[in-house]
């Protein structure tokens, strides 16, 4: 018995130094196996109570079952240090958290999209449909439907690409009206968003091909003032919450009273005298602006007399140039994957 | 248009700063473009000189003894040569403050000289519009006055923008009169009475014919005594403040009447119109004449000419002629204020090529009724420099009022928003010459009956009535309100659909462009710009390509791009006009062999990955053939049997040639023909577990790994849930006509776990089934 007991005690010591002495889980297991395994050194020991009397076999197994016990507590410490010494080693570790990132693959939207995404989403949250169409129009749509006929001035100001005697690619997005009232019974709560064309000298302040964005509501009881509520909010929904709108009279044929609409400068929100944004003025303008005039809406079968209506028609480009700030309208065209990285 | 605000103030008193004038214009609809602020100028009088003599010590000075008003003559020397005693002329005493210099008592060779003699140049006026050395005031100028002030030189120059429908209101009087009625102040118009009485000699007196509708009014009138000179002072200095240059007192008068009162004038040597008759008639065809400028102009019937039985005399409302020009020695005039068709003039001023002050006024067609006052205030222009003014003869219509505009009241509110009660609307539209009655109409209700005055021909329905109201107001006034709009029934799919592909498209790694419709390339079936920009802009484009072939050969690195867009071709005579969308990219070149291509591969992914997600579908890709592209390496993506999109890489002759070093792919997506998203239903994986085997083979060259595939899929049925080529090899190893493919076959019950045995006798009925395609396992 006390044979076993000194055995025992000697390959507990010899199994615990091991232990002690190893680095990894390599180790460890390499212990197990050699005095905890199928043949191992236990094992062994344990083969030997058959030779003892049978009286003392059940202390012996005792004595070999604590002694085990013993061993498989002290491996489970064993490894709950080393494991605790690799998770030390690891969270000491301070890596350079400034390193430049691993940039993953991106893309994105243009801003000229962006942009009329979120006029579209301003409006489209007030009951507006966005309708696109056809960049070669008819001089009908162009023009004509819109009060102004063949020999009106105002088509000078639409100096325009023509196709043919009577297609043109459009000037603006206005045809978009005519089309949607045409095809609909008021109301008609629309945005026309799409590429115009007019006959410009590009510079940076102007393109040839440029991006219009068109609003028309038309129903009973539509006022300017609803007009003026519409464009704030979307002013407010481009440039900050704390824009404002503005309008000044002006003259178009197809709206009658006409107006410029002007927002606050988002730069300087009308507070510095030598904004360069704004040259010191406070305001921005924006685009043109009116009640449909009674000519167009009689040309759609709509009576003036029942039905008013409101349109405007804004460039895209410009509402991105003062949204960013951007230089240069020429930056669109030459879309620098740098220019769209930056406003992605 | 340049407005002297000093010549504004002549008739209305406007406030004192300049910024709340030039706002008030904006807010009226007359943006003001510029401000030309005018420089602090003091201690300039009018004085006259007494004696002059040369200077004792020095050949080219002269000293002048000066009357300045109440005070002792003043003793200045000057180096300016047009200087004479009796001259009335500005003096800067000392003290004044000129834009350049402080005037200091100074010793000029040995003379004190109390001050200086004063140039236009010294006054910060034009220069070369003014005579050399000291600027000349008329004689009776009163002597002491301040220059400054007494000639309007200290009031800011607005350049102001008028729009096309506003011509009443592109001269100083209708600018006067919109900011009186904005301000409630009173206007004050210039001597408007025609001082002409006298009966003309026998003879002399001018007759008009009218032989065209459209003149609709000519006022002719004669004048005699005229000399030909410089004009007085004050009207040079402030036509040269309004940016127009003094010619002689004659061409003055015109100009200063023109910007007045917005009537262009033009006067004949009324010794050179043939028996004092005028005829105001159609060009001849391939009439030549030469017109003031000294250009020969060829006419045509469209243009529209004044005449006498010879020749023309006149281009209607655009420039006098030759023929009938005043000269130095002309001593006798006929002034003509006429009216005529806008269309008719911008016609004429268009096929000539030919613009003046006067055809831009004409062209926007202007109120009848000017006439009358146009030649009325020449006539006392010119009497005041002495001609002698005869009576005037006004020929055509004569001057009517617009018939009234009925303006119902509910109107006013129903459009602007406002409730605004009946007698405020009444005075603004009275503030602006309307003439109001207040009426009663069944249809209308209470309304108003508005008369617009006679110089507004831009007012004829009711809208153009609310918009004064709104205007006078105030725009600023509008309310705003965020209006409630009721249920419609206009789609927004296209928008939505266009926005849904470009997020795609940028999740995949894309960026968006922007590039031109027109180009330079012409294609079989390109529709043509009749009047391009440049040789560059002729053709509408037919594929999105070309723009990005110049953006991939501009880059020069790789790069990721796409765009969405119309492209055009011409169909029979027709325009057809379709959206699509392309994305690509240039890759650096791969050390991959030959007949591999990774790139190709992940394009292909991109483009089903965008169709899965835009049509809820799997597309299938079959080798196609498209010009442009690669002929190995292009494929055309099919849903539901329809081609949606192609892609590929793009034929490197072709890219070669429009200078892009890189290899670059393509894909072309046909917005029209995608079909609507199908809902993808789900499938619960199964409970029992799969296996899977994976086999090598060697197949003939031609075999497809779709074809493979599907076959392998079809022999093994529906224990078979999954089969994909994972590699392929070519050379040696497996022979010329050969590859090798390797393929996992994934198989799985739904009923219970698979056993090894079924799922080898699955494996070989695959072998017996490939066997007939010529497939064996590779050794
Ligand atoms: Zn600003």
């Amino acid at each position: 018995m006390s044979d076993l007991t000194t055995k025992l005690d000697d390959l507990h010591r010899r199994f615990s130094a091991a232990l002690t002495a190893a680095e990894d889980e390599r180790a460890l297991e390499q212990a197990r196996v050699d005095y905890l395994g199928r043949s191992g050194e236990v094992t062994q020991v344990r083969r030997a109570i058959g030779q003892l009397p049978p009286p003392e076999r059940p202390a012996a197994g005792k004595t070999i079952n604590a002694a085990v016990a013993s061993m498989e507590a002290e491996l489970e410490a064993a490894q709950s240090r080393l494991s605790q010494r690799a998770f030390d080693a690891d969270l000491a570790q301070r890596i350079d958290v400034t390193f430049p990132a691993i940039s993953p693959r991106t893309g994105a939207i243009n801003p000229v999209r962006r942009i009329t995404e979120d006029v579209a989403s301003y409006f489209t949250r007030h009951g507006f449909a966005v309708v696109l169409g056809p960049e070669v129009e008819p001089d009908y749509y162009n023009f004509d439907a819109l009060n102004i006929p063949a020999d009106h001035p105002a088509r000078e100001g639409f100096d325009s690409f023509w196709l043919t005697e009577t297609l043109l690619l459009r000037p603006h997005t206005s045809p978009m009206q005519i089309r949607t009232m045409q095809q609909h019974r008021p109301p008609v709560a629309i945005l026309a968003p799409g590429k115009c064309y007019r006959r410009d000298a590009v510079d940076a302040r102007h393109l040839f091909q440029f991006h219009q964005i068109e609003g028309l509501l038309v129903a009973q009881d539509v006022h300017f003032g609803h007009l003026k509520g519409m464009l704030t909010g979307m002013c407010r929904a481009l440039f900050g919450s704390g824009q404002n709108v503005r309008f000044r009279p002006s003259f178009f044929p197809f709206t009658e009273p006409s107006a410029e609409v002007d927002t606050t400068c988002p730069r300087c929100k009308g507070l510095a005298s030598q904004c360069g944004m704004c040259g010191g003025s406070g305001w921005i303008e924006l685009g043109g602006s009116g009640m449909v005039h009674p000519n167009v809406l009689r040309e759609v079968g709509y009576d003036p007399d029942v039905y008013a209506g409101w349109a405007f028609g804004f460039g895209v480009e410009r509402l991105g140039l003062i949204r960013y700030e951007i230089d240069d309208i020429r930056r669109y065209i030459d879309s620098d994957p740098d220019f769209l990285r930056q406003l992605a | 248009m340049k407005v002297p605000l000093a010549w504004l103030r002549q008739y209305v008193d406007l406030p004192h700063d300049t910024d709340d004038i030039a706002q008030r214009l904006a807010m009226l609809g007359f943006p003001v473009e510029d401000i030309e602020r005018r420089p602090a100028i003091t201690g300039v009088l009018v004085g006259r000189i007494l004696t002059l003599e040369k200077h004792p010590n020095a050949d080219r000075l002269q000293v002048g003894t000066i009357d300045v008003g109440n005070q002792k003559p003043l003793t200045i020397a000057t180096a300016a040569t047009n200087v004479a005693a009796g001259q009335v002329i500005p003096v800067a005493t000392i003290g004044a403050r000129l834009p350049q210099l402080t005037i200091e008592p100074r010793k000029m060779r040995g003379i004190a000289s109390e001050g200086m003699m004063v140039s236009a140049d010294e006054l910060a006026l034009p220069p070369e519009w003014f005579e050399d050395g000291i600027l000349q005031l008329e004689p009776a100028a009163v002597l002491g006055e301040n220059v400054v002030t007494a000639y309007g030189l200290d009031g800011d120059v607005l350049d102001v923008e008028v729009t096309s429908n506003r011509v009443d209101a592109m001269c100083v009087i209708g600018l006067a009169r919109e900011l009186a009625a904005s301000y409630g102040l009173p206007l004050r118009l210039p001597p408007a009475g025609n001082p002409g009485t006298a009966i003309e000699p026998s003879g002399a007196e001018p007759f008009v014919e009218l032989a065209s509708p459209d003149c609709t009014r000519f006022v002719a009138q004669r004048f005699d005594g005229i000399a030909v000179g410089p004009a007085p002072a004050w009207m040079r200095m402030r036509l040269a403040l309004a940016g127009q240059r003094p010619i002689n007192n004659l061409v003055d008068v015109s100009n200063y009447v023109m910007l007045e009162t917005g009537q262009p004038l033009h006067f004949y040597d009324a010794d050179k119109i043939q028996n004092n008759r005028l005829i105001v008639r159609d060009g001849g065809d391939g009439e030549k004449v030469v017109t003031l400028d000294g250009a020969e102009r060829t006419l045509s019937p469209q243009s529209l000419v004044i005449a006498d039985e010879r020749q023309t005399l006149c281009i209607a409302g655009v420039m006098g002629a030759a023929a009938g020009e005043v000269t130095a020695s002309t001593t006798a005039i006929v002034l003509e204020a006429a009216n005529f068709s806008g269309a008719r003039v911008r016609r004429t001023s268009k096929a000539l090529g030919l613009r003046s002050e006067a055809s831009s006024r004409h062209e926007k067609t202007l109120a009848p009724a000017v006439t009358d006052l146009g030649a009325a205030r020449a006539a006392h222009l010119l009497v005041e420099l002495g001609a002698t003014a005869y009576r005037p003869h006004a020929f055509g219509a004569p001057v009517m009022p617009q018939p009234p505009i009925v303006l119902a009241l509910r109107d006013v509110e129903r459009l602007l928003g406002w409730q605004l009660p009946a007698e405020r609307v009444a005075s603004h539209l009275r503030a602006l010459g309307c003439a109001v009655e207040s009426i009663e109409t069944i249809t209308y209700g209470p309304s108003l009956q508005v008369t617009p005055p006679l110089w507004r021909r831009d007012l004829s329905i009711a809208a153009d009535v609310v918009e004064e109201i709104a205007r006078m107001e105030g725009y600023d006034n509008v309310p705003s309100v965020v209006p409630s709009v009721a249920p419609h029934d206009v789609s927004s799919a296209q928008f939505q659909l266009e926005n849904r592909l470009a997020h795609e498209v940028a999740a995949l790694g894309y960026y968006e462009i922007v590039s031109y419709s027109l180009g330079g390339r012409r294609y079989a079936d390109s529709v043509e710009v009749l009047d391009p920009l440049s040789e560059d802009q002729r053709y509408l484009r037919d594929s999105l390509l070309p723009a990005a072939m110049a953006y991939f050969a501009d880059y020069d690195a790789p790069v990721r791009i796409f765009e969405i867009g119309h492209v055009f071709r011409s169909e029979e005579g027709h325009i057809v006009e379709s959206a699509v969308l392309s994305f690509g990219f240039t890759a650096d070149p791969s050390d991959e062999p030959a007949w591999h291509d990774a790139r190709f591969l992940q394009l292909k992914g991109d483009c089903e990955a965008l169709l899965r997600a835009i049509t809820g579908r799997q597309p299938q890709s079959v080798r196609s053939a498209r010009e442009g592209f690669h002929p190995g390496k292009f494929a055309a993506a099919i849903v539901d049997g329809q081609e949606v999109a192609h892609f590929g890489r793009l034929d490197p002759r072709s890219t070669a040639a429009a200078k892009v070093r890189l290899p670059a792919y393509a894909c072309t997506v046909m917005l029209e023909r995608l079909p609507d998203y199908a809902i993808p239903h789900y499938v619960a994986p199964a409970k029992y577990p799969s296996t899977y085997r994976d086999l090598a083979l060697v197949v003939p060259l031609e075999e497809t790994a779709a074809e493979l595939e599907r076959t392998i899929a079809e022999t093994i049925g529906a224990l078979c849930t999954g089969v994909r080529v994972f590699d392929e090899y070519r050379g040696p190893q497996v022979g010329d006509g050969q590859k090798s493919l390797a393929v996992r076959i994934t198989l799985q019950r739904f009923d219970t776990t698979i056993t090894d045995e079924e799922a080898d006798a699955a494996i070989e009925r695959v072998l017996v089934a490939l066997r007939d395609r010529g497939a064996v396992i590779r050794q």
